[in-house]
């Protein structure tokens, strides 16, 4: 028991024997120090995604007869019965809100790894 | 509410926030430097490089962080690589031996405030006892943190702590009371 006792005083007093060292601009010589941040390659690939999706919008919106299925989903969605119409609304945010949550959820787990 | 290490962390992986890292330097610069300087045996610019290396290099690799210990316990392992890096190209060129060292400290040196008499004594410890006290006993590590952060097994971390705990009564039993 004294053994232990004289153990945890021993360790008291050495972590009270070590100062604490003020920073005296050690924290801003570290910083100098880091390669610059990322941010170019960031907006990069954000260019190369809008890119792709303004490429892909283009191709679409020509190979199918200046957007011609647009308005005949729209013309068949109006025809629908109202319940389907509501069966086919609800299963649409059903299947987006899926998504989000798989997405947020890799995303959570990528960062707590 | 203030962040954890942890979310530091995460925004520095996330948006590379150097402010973020900033802050983890600010943390924990104090007990990186000091072990480092007791490691060092009170060099002080060689324990500021060091340092300075140390952090650096757990900027470049914080992705390789896991979260599996505490950041602290992290830093540690870094610091420690990096004196033992150094220590080892020292000894090549100038050769340092651990009993030189020894042999080179000035008895006159010896302060008579406890707090110094402590550092003082630690700093006469072989450098693996020394490393495992300055861990466990003063830094607060669990012995098998400890065992992760020098790389060697669970067991001889124990010895190591108690053999030094055991040196530095000793030491501090020979200089007297005060």
């Amino acid at each position: 028991m004294d053994e232990i006792s004289e153990e945890d005083k021993l360790d008291r007093q050495l972590r009270e024997a070590a100062p604490y060292l003020d920073d005296n601009g050690f924290t801003a010589r570290v910083l100098h120090q880091l390669p610059a941040p990322r941010c170019t390659r960031r907006s990069f690939r954000g260019a190369i995604l809008l890119g792709a999706a303004l490429l892909a919008s283009a191709l679409a919106y020509v190979a199918s007869d200046g957007g011609r299925f647009l308005i005949v989903a729209m013309a068949r969605l109006a025809a629908l019965p109202t319940l389907w119409f509501f069966v086919v609304v609800f299963g649409s945010g059903i299947l987006v809100m899926t998504a989000g949550a798989v997405a947020a959820i890799a995303k959570a787990s990528e960062l707590q790894s | 509410m203030e962040l954890t290490d942890a979310d530091l962390v995460a925004r520095v992986l996330v948006d590379d926030d150097q402010h973020a890292f900033g802050e983890l330097v600010r943390r924990h610069q104090s007990s990186v430097r000091g072990m480092l300087r007791q490691l060092t045996r009170t060099d002080v610019a060689l324990a500021d490089d060091l340092a300075q290396e140390t952090f650096l290099r757990a900027y470049k690799n914080i992705r390789s962080f896991r979260g599996e210990a505490r950041f602290s316990t992290w830093l540690y392992r870094i610091a420690y690589n990096c004196f033992r890096e150094d220590a080892r190209r020292r000894k090549e060129f100038v050769g340092i031996d651990e009993e030189q060292l020894q042999a080179e400290q000035d008895p006159q040196a010896v302060d008579s405030a406890l707090r110094h008499d402590l550092m003082h004594a630690l700093s006469l410890l072989p450098l693996h006892e020394r490393s495992a006290v300055l861990l466990c006993c003063q830094n607060g590590l669990s012995h098998d943190e400890a065992a992760r952060v020098l790389d060697i097994p669970l067991g001889t971390v124990k010895t190591n702590v108690l053999r030094g705990r055991e040196k530095l009564k000793r030491t501090l039993a020979e200089w007297g009371p005060n």
